[in-house]
Order: C-alpha cells, then structure tokens, then sequence
C-alpha cells in the first residue's frame, strides 16, 4: 500500500490562481476552447461569457474555403463520437476579414488551427495568417493530424521525418509561434514531439482524434459516410492522458496542450498533472455551449480542497506508485 | 438568435403507447421558448453522465408560457430510451428554441400538413396556432403512419376543428395506404377547384423525399421540415450538413432548417 499524498491546507476557491503561461503567452485560465468544437466563436456568444476563457482555438484554416464530406458526418459511440465533417472551413482571407475580428475584440488567447492540403499550401496558409493578421493571433496551431484528408496528409502526422520538414519550412514563413496538434495515429508519439521541437515548434497540442468506425447492421453500411473518422470525448482520454504523460516525461521542455475528453475539473487537473500545462475543452461544448465556465470552477474549486494554490504548480506533479515490498518466499 | 440553454425539470411523461411519449417540462427560470415558431426545435439531454455525450433534438410540440413546454418523441435509440424513462423532477438540460421554422399560414391560401409518425409536432403546434388565431380551417393536417398506434394526438386536432384526413398503412384507421396517396388526391381537387395551397411536411425521410417529387411535379409550394444527427443544434459542429441546390453544396439543418424548401434540397 502506498503512502498517502502529503497533505496541504485546502484554500478558499478565490485563493487559487488560475493564471498561466504556455510558450511565452499569457493566459488568465489553462482552458481553451479546442478545434472544430468552437467554430470561430460567435456561436457561444449567446450561451457563455467567452471572456472567461482561457484562450480558443479556431475551426481549422486552409488557404482556399472547403465544403466538407457527404453526410452523415457524425454518430455517437460509447462515452464519445465519430466525426468525419472533412475540414469545412470558409478560408484564409474570410477568416481574416469576417472571424478574426470578433475573436481578438475577446481579450483571451486567440489560436488559429491550420492545415494545407500538400507541403506548399500549408507554408501558404501559415504565411497568409501570419502577414494578414497583424498582432492579432496569438498562436498557429498546425494540424498535421486530422484524420479526413487525403493527399497524404497521414504522413505529416506519423513520419517525424516529414513532420520535422513541414514544422521547419512554417515556423520559417510565419512570425506567430506555432504549436503542432499531434496524432494519436502516430506510432512513436514522443519521435514525432521531438521532431517538431527540434524543428523550431513552440509546443505541441495532443491528442487529434483517433481514427475509428462504426456500423449499422441493420443497414449493413458505416454509420459516416467516409467509413472512418475521428473519434473523440471520454473514450479516448485515457489514450490522452498517457500520450501527455509520455511526451512530457521525454521533453520537460516542451509546452504542452493536452486534449481529449475533458469534461470536468478532474479531468483537467488529471492532463496538468499528466504535464500538460493548458488543456482543451473539445466535444463537451456540443452538449453544454458554456462547458468551459463550469470546468473552470470546478477546477479552481478542487485545487483549492487539494490545498494547490498556482495552477503552473500542479503541471507535471505526478508521483510514481512506490515499489512494491520484495516477494520473499516463505 | 433568441436561443438560450437552460436547466429545466420534467413535470410529466404522458405515455401514447407505440413507443410515443410527450414530455412536459418546466424551465427553473423565463426563456424564449414562447417565442418558437413550428418547426423550431431544442435539444435535450438528462443527467446521463459521459455514456451518451450529446443532446437529442426535438421539435417543439406546445408551449404555455415561458417555463412550460412540451415535446413529442418515439423510443428509437439509446437516448429516447432514456427519455421515456424519465420521472417528474428529473433535471433536463436544454437549449433553444433553435433553428428556422415553418411560413405562417397566408390569406387566401390553404396549407397542407403532411405528417408521418414521429413528425407531427411541428405541423401540430401550426395547426394549434392556426386554430388560436380563429382560422383552424387555414391548415388541413394529413396524417400517416404504420398502424393506429402511429397516430397520435389525434384528439387535440379534432378538438380545435382542423381538417384532418388520416391514413394508416395497415388500413387500422383511416385510409388504407400511405399519407402521400392522400396528399396527391388533396392536389388533385385543389387544381380541380383552382384553389391556392402550400405543402408543410415532416416526416421519415423516404416520406418526405416523395413530398418533395410530387409537390415540385404538381409546382406547388413545399417545404420540408428535415432531420439529421446533430450534436450540437447551434452551428458548430458541422454534422448535420443537408445536401442542396446552389452556390454551396451544404446547408445545415440546425441554422438553416429544419425547414428547406423543397426545390433547394439535393435529393435524387
């Protein structure tokens, strides 16, 4: 049995500061908004006070606007859900002349996710948020990992070679950091992590979705029109968790973002503890538009019963399970 | 949008038999829920923890005021299941009303309401406005489903007075065949008659595909009223993109519809 936790005094919710930072940025809050969960923003403006955000991160970006895949795009699965909505986005030049705007007006930590359809058009994309948005984008999250796109978008989220390459020739064309969003489909997590750092990226955001499938049997057809597609909520924290846990133990230096599933305070106490030091909120605000206020309660609260008074103390703090007692036969 | 999300607490569950049910709820504070239109809709989730993540989406039956409203729904999936089950006092969380509903009914025109089955609330709470407005005969509700059980709050029509004409597949109650035999027979004494109507439909979706058919075939105006999974309801999720006609190949369901018209629908 090991030994309890030491004990701390628990504080009152209001003594706990919830201010951090992540790669030289500010932010009031560790909770961002996640990609393709938030739109650009406006939306929740009716539901939520978005200013209590800790950062968002926007619907992924290409260069040229995309439609999306047929339909059905989405199906619940156990603690979770498959999405295939392919990357349906309205373009550089109407996210810097429509969306933008609103988002920096916030007063939170505004990142962009972005991707490109070849090695070209992703350096393009960078470059043109980058030129086009002036002091108002904070970070480019770069996803090199969303499972719906072809062209061989699989091997810039799995090849550390082809990452490192493409992570390299954007952070050259844009003056914003730029934090690569990582696949879980990857096999060697920490490989690619270290590839993406050494290539000059600020930090990384884990996990993207995991590729998975469903099927109606009645109908003998998947439940998505495109077969396959990315799963995402409770069900895959557990993969998050330990991916987090990974990387930071592998490069201590290396900012993280972690995401998958978070629903609650416990589960973003659980990704800080992990080390990650922001966390995104994804497919928890489909169902509760202001998911993000109450985890931040819920977190300031149990920090508080846990007597940890600065949320940059409790990144990385896990403690190993003591060894057991060596078996001596008797 | 005058849409809001709200805690709400079950004050009955009336069971129809078949499967159907119409809950009522009660939102713990005012929302706009007396402001929806037919066809404007709210999700809906229970207390359900992370085994069923998302909301179910529900058009709106009835409201009184606004804390009180209702909604109709059958047991299909996992998630009506758990609403069937749901006992007075039990929390709801829920957001709307959202979306864009039904055209109000016009002078000189007769709208024609195609139901089928589980797609009776919408075209019943237009035909419930119709009737407060003192004008029940503005609409004509056309009703279809499997079997007698497939039909139901039939009484609340027949008691404010709109025309109604039923069809059951299995013949149980009211015309033998299927509700779209009955709107086609309906057009044909309007052209006979040279009289102006507009065709409301919700339904199963080979229902309304074949509305749509006969009401573009016959150049009358239709509107569809849609369903698609959705997870969020509000425009963000992106799941229940609808296949249309024009400058873009998707529109969605949620902020768009539930009501197209039919002619912008991209349907074979």
């Amino acid at each position: 049995m090991s030994a309890p936790p030491p004990a701390h005094a628990p504080l009152a919710p209001e003594a706990v500061d919830l201010r951090t930072r992540f790669a030289g940025l500010e932010l009031q809050t560790p909770l961002l908004a996640a990609s393709g969960c938030f739109a650009y923003g406006q939306q929740f403006a009716a539901f939520t006070d978005l200013r209590r955000l800790g950062g968002l991160v926007t619907k992924g970006i290409s260069p040229a606007p995309r439609y999306g895949n047929p339909v059905p795009r989405i199906c619940e699965t156990a603690a979770g859900m498959l999405n295939s909505i392919g990357l349906e986005n309205v373009g550089v030049d109407a996210f810097l002349a429509d969306k933008l705007p609103f988002l920096r007006d916030l007063g939170v930590s505004v990142w962009v996710n972005f991707f490109g359809t070849d090695f070209p058009t992703y350096v393009e994309c960078a470059e043109r948020l980058s030129a086009g948005a002036g002091a108002g984008i904070d970070v480019l999250e770069m996803n090199i990992s969303c499972p719906n796109i072809k062209h061989g978008g699989i091997e810039f989220g799995t090849v550390p070679e082809v990452a490192h390459r493409l992570t390299k020739a954007c952070v050259e064309a844009s003056s914003i950091p730029i934090v690569v969003k990582l696949s879980p489909n990857a096999g060697d997590i920490v490989g690619m992590a270290q590839a993406v750092k050494e290539a000059g990226a600020a930090g990384v955001s884990l996990i993207n979705t995991i590729t998975g499938m469903a099927i109606d049997v009645r109908r003998r057809r998947p439940r998505i029109a495109t077969t396959y597609g990315g799963l995402s909520g409770p069900a895959i924290k557990p993969i998050a968790l330990r991916m987090v846990h990974q990387v930071a133990r592998a490069l201590p230096d290396l900012p993280i973002c972690g995401i998958g599933g978070v629903m609650s305070g416990e589960d973003a106490l659980e990704f800080l503890m992990a080390g990650a030091t922001t966390v995104q909120v994804g497919t928890a605000l489909f169902a509760e538009p202001g998911a993000i206020v109450r985890i931040t309660e819920e977190l300031r609260a149990l920090m508080g019963e846990l007597g940890i008074a600065d949320v940059v103390a409790a990144v990385g703090v896990l403690e190993a399970i003591p060894p057991e007692v060596p078996y001596v036969p008797a | 949008m005058s849409a809001s999300t709200f805690s709400a607490t079950v004050e009955a569950r009336r069971t129809l038999g078949g499967g159907y049910f119409v809950l009522s709820l009660c939102a713990d504070a005012p929302t706009p829920i007396a402001e929806a239109t037919p066809g404007q809709f709210v999700m809906v989730r229970g207390a359900w923890g992370r085994d069923l993540l998302n909301p179910r989406a529900f058009s709106v039956l009835a409201f009184d005021d606004a804390r009180r409203f209702s909604i109709l729904a059958k047991v299909f999936g996992r998630g009506t299941a758990r609403l069937a089950e749901a006992e007075p006092g039990d929390p709801m969380s829920v957001t709307g009303p959202l979306g864009r509903g039904f055209p109000a009914p016009r002078e000189g025109r007769v709208q024609l309401l195609v139901a089928g089955g589980v797609g009776l609330p919408p075209l019943h709470l237009q035909a419930r406005q119709a009737a407060a407005a003192g004008r029940p005969a503005a609409v004509e509700m056309l009703y279809g489903g499997r079997s007698r059980a497939d039909l139901v709050l039939v009484d609340d029509l027949e008691g404010w007075g709109t025309p109604l004409a039923l069809a059951t597949e299995d013949g149980s109650v009211g015309a033998r065949g299927r509700v779209t035999a009955l709107l086609e027979e309906r057009l044909a004494i309007a052209r006979a008659r040279g009289e102006a109507v507009e065709i409301l439909a919700c339904g199963p979706t080979p229902m309304l595909a074949a509305v749509r058919r006969i009401g573009l075939d016959a150049g009358v105006a239709t509107f569809l009223c849609l369903e698609e999974q959705m997870a969020c309801g509000f425009g963000v999720c992106l799941g229940c993109a609808v296949p249309v006609h024009g400058p873009r190949p998707y529109r969605y369901c949620c902020t768009d519809g539930p009501v197209f018209p039919a002619e912008e629908v991209r349907w074979p």
